[in-house]
């Protein structure tokens, strides 16, 4: 048993850190209620840098670097200055930041995203590019990454739960020699109830500062003049879930989709003073999709790769609608094929939270092959498989017949009719592509695909 | 000596000490229809965090220090220990110089490892079932001739701080410094996964260099 003037010590050092730090609710309530209209200066000019915050800088200069040396970064100049001239015109003229050097880059991720280093670097998957459907719209993404660079969000952020992380410790401490009774019991619950409080507060930080950043920027938009409302139309696409991976936790560190767009819409509101006709957005997203078509593409292999066929379609789609050549067609036909007996869509009971959950434990348990084969033993799986494989030929055979036939169509072909175990014409087709493609990397595997499959003729 | 000090020094002992764990080996090795002889190791992912009693923070270059270092120890564990060679893999030299395409195919290859690795480690012992492939875009690496395998490492690892290794001594509940690695070995001429093991270790990542050797040597030790 503790002696009573030590108890009474440690209840007051506990109620203290209760009361007086940021994770006491009270404290939640009144963040939340902050007023959407009263958005900070763009710069956080009050900054001065720190050991720990050089540390953080030190920590993006590496990550940076890792991330061009690991292939993921996209190498193609002329889309990345594309993107940097977006930024550029985005960052208000002559500002020094101390720290910064701006670097806009594009990530080989068909995961829409964006992210943003404290240095500088702003970061756009490939996914998101392929997503969206304007240059405006790509300007509200990297309006809100500067706002976090210009603000030093990753610092604050980083000082405040370097705060509650102490706290959560020292608490923790105290629980442990928590001493018996109804003060000790009272000790034991406040600190395992706190650590969760806590998190709620991390996360809570991270939403305020991520809603400051969606206002500011609009802000920087309006300057630049981009149409605000790309921002609130940009959310609205980023809410589309081809895939069934937006799960909703308990604790998210972005505000939700639906909160955004309603206090963005009620902070532009008040600003905007005009909505850009539709014949200007169509213009626009015209030469949008001439800068990204090459982004595009690349994007499709990748979403292909990582088994997102249903995002893959929907995108190549837009692709087709935009401008049907052999390549685009060559894509669309791939995204039908991988599709395989998997249905176009996700229905909306598959779309509910639970659905989604269980969707991803299910993943985890089965390959790609596996989960192939069980829909196939289903009828609605056979005819998905069915259809599929027959717009797959079709729109195989339109790119064929298309202005410059993308030799890559003979592959796509090969693949399909492999997989139909028409061997004769799969063989051909390979042959075809690789007298087509002399110094294509992918020869060694198609090789040995013509190989097998000559064996299995013999 | 009082009970506290008995069970400190056996969680000593216990946390000091290495640890054998699974291998997952395929039914072709085992019935020794596949032999690996010469492999190639691609790069190796491995990270590790700091964890001070402010939270954990980065270790970025540390990181990428061990992460060869890992990447070394296999190859020399492999060629002790079970005479199989190292080669350097086209791609891999491609991307130090920066052919973009190559750098791409190894990426989106350690990619698909990647995915394939949480379905692994949720049934790891279906590997002896020859359950998981990573298909023949492994042929897309361009390897050279001759090429067995190739070798994935991943790991992730923590160091504590003083402050937090007290905090342990004396409250407990903190998790001590340790390194889990996850390595497959994955056939270079149709990408099935030849071998699973995770071998792993308690103590600091980043200094603990026989602790890591011995760890590598136990986790291939089922290798023929």
């Amino acid at each position: 048993m503790f002696p009573r003037k030590l108890t009474f010590l440690i209840v007051a050092a506990l109620s203290f850190c209760i009361v007086f730090t940021p994770l006491a609710p009270v404290a939640l309530a009144q963040k939340k209620k902050a007023p959407v209209e009263a958005t900070p200066p763009p710069l956080k000019e009050d900054f001065k840098f720190g050991d720990v915050d050089l540390e953080v800088l030190e920590q993006a200069d590496l990550l940076d670097v890792r991330l061009e040396r690991d292939g993921l970064v996209l190498a193609d100049e002329s889309a990345n200055a594309y993107v940097r001239r977006i930024g550029r015109s985005l960052i208000p003229q002559g500002l020094e930041l101390e720290r910064v050097s701006w670097r806009f880059r594009i990530l080989r991720d068909p995961q829409p995203n964006a992210f943003a280093l404290p240095n500088g670097s702003i970061y756009v998957t490939t996914g998101l590019m392929t997503l969206i459907d304007n240059e405006s719209q790509l300007a509200a993404i990297i309006a809100h990454e500067l706002t976090h660079v210009m603000r030093r969000h990753t610092y604050v952020h980083n000082r405040s739960n370097r705060k509650k992380f102490m706290t959560m410790n020292v608490m923790a401490a105290v629980g442990a020699y928590a001493p018996g009774g109804i003060v000790g019991a009272v000790i034991m619950v406040v600190t395992t109830v706190a650590p969760f409080i806590m998190i709620a507060t991390i996360y809570g930080y991270s939403r305020d500062l991520e809603r400051e950043a969606d206002l500011k920027g609009i802000d920087m938009m309006i300057s630049a003049e981009y149409p605000p409302e790309e921002m609130v139309n940009v959310m609205k696409l980023l809410d589309k879930d081809f895939e069934g991976e937006n799960i909703r936790l308990f604790y998210n560190d972005h505000p939700s989709l639906d909160e955004r767009i309603k206090y963005l819409s009620g902070y532009l509101g008040a600003r905007a003073d005009k909505v850009t006709p539709q014949m200007e957005l169509h213009r626009e997203r015209t030469a949008y999709f001439q800068n990204v078509e090459p982004v595009m593409r690349h994007d499709l292999q990748l979403a292909i790769n990582a088994g997102r066929a249903r995002s893959a379609l929907y995108l190549a789609q837009r692709l087709v609608d935009f401008h049907a050549d052999s390549e685009n067609l060559f894509w669309l036909a791939e995204s039908y094929r991988t599709l395989g007996p998997r249905a176009p869509q996700l229905t909306e009971k598959e779309l509910t939270n639970s659905a989604k959950k269980d969707a991803a434990k299910k993943s985890l348990k089965r390959t790609a092959e596996e989960e192939e084969r069980e829909l196939l033993a289903t009828p609605a799986g056979k005819d998905n498989w069915q259809r599929h494989q027959q717009m797959a030929e079709d729109l195989y055979r339109r790119a064929l017949n298309a202005e410059n036939p993308a030799p890559v169509v003979h592959r796509g072909l090969g693949m399909l009719y492999e997989k139909l175990e028409r061997r004769t014409d799969a063989a051909a087709e390979y042959e075809k592509y690789l007298e087509l493609s002399p110094s294509a990397t992918d020869r060694a595997r198609i090789q040995r695909r013509i190989e097998t499959l000559k064996e299995k003729l013999k | 000596m009082s009970a506290r000090s008995i069970v400190l020094v056996l969680l000593l002992i216990v946390s000091g000490s290495q640890q054998v764990h699974a291998q997952f080996i395929h039914p072709k090795i085992k019935s020794k229809e596949t032999t690996i002889r010469t492999i190639v190791v691609l790069p190796a992912k491995v990270n590790v965090v700091r964890d001070s009693m402010k939270g954990p923070e980065g270790m970025v270059a540390e990181s990428d220090e061990l992460s060869m270092r890992v990447e070394k120890m296999v190859a020399e564990v492999l060629s002790q220990q079970k005479h199989v060679t190292t080669v350097p893999t086209t791609a891999a030299a491609a991307s130090a110089d920066g052919d973009a395409q190559q750098k791409y195919n190894v990426a989106d290859f350690q990619s698909k490892f990647d995915e394939l690795l949480p379905k692994i480690m949720k049934k790891r012992s279906d590997v002896k079932k020859g359950r998981f492939s990573m298909g023949d875009e492994v042929l897309n690496l361009n390897l050279e001739k001759g090429t067995d395998a190739v070798v994935f490492i991943r790991g992730q690892g923590k160091k504590l701080t003083s402050g937090k290794t007290a905090m342990r001594w004396l409250v407990g509940g903190v998790v001590p410094a340790f390194l889990q690695l996850q390595i497959g070995i994955v056939d270079a001429r149709n990408g099935e996964v030849l071998l699973y093991t995770d071998p792993h270790f308690t103590g600091d990542p980043t200094t603990a260099v026989d602790r890591l050797r011995k760890a590598l040597q136990n986790g291939f030790k089922k290798l023929p």
